[in-house]
């Protein structure tokens, strides 16, 4: 039932995501500014702490191929991504104290990290060529703004989730 | 300490697996293939059918607010298509004449023209989230007789390559991504005159097209228009790309780069053309 939730949640951010590249970028006072939240991405992260690592790595691997096939250039960009994080996001949280601020920090310095080891492979690769400064201030910090807004909602679903186990569970 | 603690042996082996995994699947995707494998195709459909199904609702109450809005301006839009309109039956009937001649004058030629294509309209149905390399899907596959490396253009002009295609949906790559150009050959027309090029990459900070090795002979001019040479795998003749906005000549003086702004608007893309080349031109 759980994962049925979780599928479905998931699904519904993915497009959401999509759906932002709709009107981004947005033209301000004549600068392209960039507006990336990964909602995906947090949801994962969140569910790392709430539903156990096992789970959210399922969903990371999922999710991650059914990206990188659908929409990826590249293929493995998004998979490896998603593992690393769960991973970090794992370790991280021996060393944090899982309160809300903690939590709401260290998603969202994940996903900026996340956002820059994208930016770090395709400018390897010479497919984008935006310099380092640019990416900062009309990218990387709108994103972050963008996802920190969003981060509470999904902060809320995934307790919500989390819950749908347990409440099975005593009925079990 | 934790460091040290997090990357233990095992660990380490691990991540480094990991990494030699990513990068060849790197290798992998950016090696020249020219099919689709069936798990590929199996995995887009799926989610390109269930983006279909969740985007319907969205769509749905997209369409009365956009209808809404749209009616308020519909009169005075309607008068001056109205105007348009007069002259288009002449338009037309010359335009059959036109064809019609043309193919007579062909075949007595007995060639086949690398212009001639048919087009399969097609709607975007998602763009790429990550929003670094721009690519979107679109909602006609194999089924209807997409295949890989055919040109897909919007009303106004070139935009993109097909890269992948499922059964039911294709992923295409913009020619303004520097992923997907392979140095595409395009042609300029200054006056009446034709000169080749190849695009370089897209420049991102001025959102133009980087045409290289454009012969010195012909002095280009802001304002000459560039178009696709058929030079480039399937991808038909005279398809507008754009216009020349800058033209320097290149550090040895030998050639010529221009600079192109594209026809098409970039960040907004909705309905797009596949154009599929007539095969008879392709056969040599």
């Amino acid at each position: 039932m759980q994962m049925i939730v979780i599928f479905i949640i998931g699904v519904i951010l993915m497009y959401a995501d999509m759906a932002f590249t709709g009107f981004s970028p947005m033209t301000m006072f004549g600068i392209e500014v960039y507006f990336v939240p990964k909602l995906l991405f947090m949801y994962i992260l969140l569910l790392t702490i709430y539903a156990g690592p096992r789970i959210s790595m399922l969903f990371a691997i999922l999710f991650g191929v059914m990206l990188d096939v659908y929409i990826g250039s590249l293929y493995g960009i998004h998979i490896f991504g998603f593992i690393a994080f769960v991973i970090f996001m794992q370790t991280a949280f021996r060393v944090f104290y899982r309160d809300f601020v903690a939590m709401a920090f260290v998603v969202l310095l994940n996903t900026f990290l996340f956002d820059l080891y994208q930016y770090a492979v395709y400018s390897v690769l010479d497919f984008i060529a935006m310099p380092f400064f640019d990416y900062i201030a009309l990218r990387a910090i709108p994103s972050v703004l963008v996802s920190a807004l969003f981060f509470v909602i999904l902060y809320v679903l995934a307790i919500q989730t989390a819950k749908v186990r347990k409440e099975l569970r005593r009925i079990n | 300490m934790r460091v040290t603690k997090f990357f233990n042996r095992n660990r380490m082996l691990i991540v480094l697996f990991g990494i030699v995994v990513l990068i060849a699947l790197i290798g992998f995707s950016l090696s020249d293939r020219d099919s689709t494998t069936k798990a590929e195709q199996f995995t887009g459909d799926t989610v390109a059918a269930t983006q279909k199904v969740v985007d319907a609702p969205f769509s749905f109450i997209g369409n009365i607010f956009s209808s809404i809005t749209g009616s308020f301006s519909a009169l005075e839009e309607n008068e001056a298509l109205k105007e348009q309109l007069d002259m288009l039956p002449q338009l037309q009937a010359d335009n059959e004449r036109l064809a019609a001649e043309n193919e007579e004058l062909r075949e007595s030629l007995e060639v086949s023209s690398s212009m001639a294509y048919e087009t399969v309209n097609a709607r975007v149905i998602s763009r790429a989230p990550d929003q670094w390399l721009e690519s979107f899907t679109i909602d006609k596959g194999e089924k209807d007789g997409v295949e890989e490396g055919m040109a897909v253009s919007t009303s106004e002009g070139l935009i993109g390559i097909v890269t992948r295609v499922n059964g039911k949906s294709s992923f295409i790559e913009m020619i303004s991504t520097n992923a997907s150009q392979n140095n595409m050959s395009v042609e300029v027309r200054h006056n009446d005159e034709a000169v080749y090029g190849n695009i370089r990459n897209f420049d991102t900070e001025k959102d133009v097209l980087v045409v290289e090795n454009i012969k010195s002979q012909v002095k280009l001019e802001e304002g000459d228009e560039v178009y696709t040479s058929g030079l480039t795998g399937a991808f038909p003749e005279g398809i507008v790309i754009g216009k020349v906005v800058e033209v320097e000549n290149d550090e040895y003086g030998l050639s010529q780069n221009a600079f192109v702004q594209m026809n098409s608007d970039l960040n907004d893309v909705d309905n797009v053309f596949v154009l599929k080349r007539d095969p008879e031109s392709l056969e040599d």
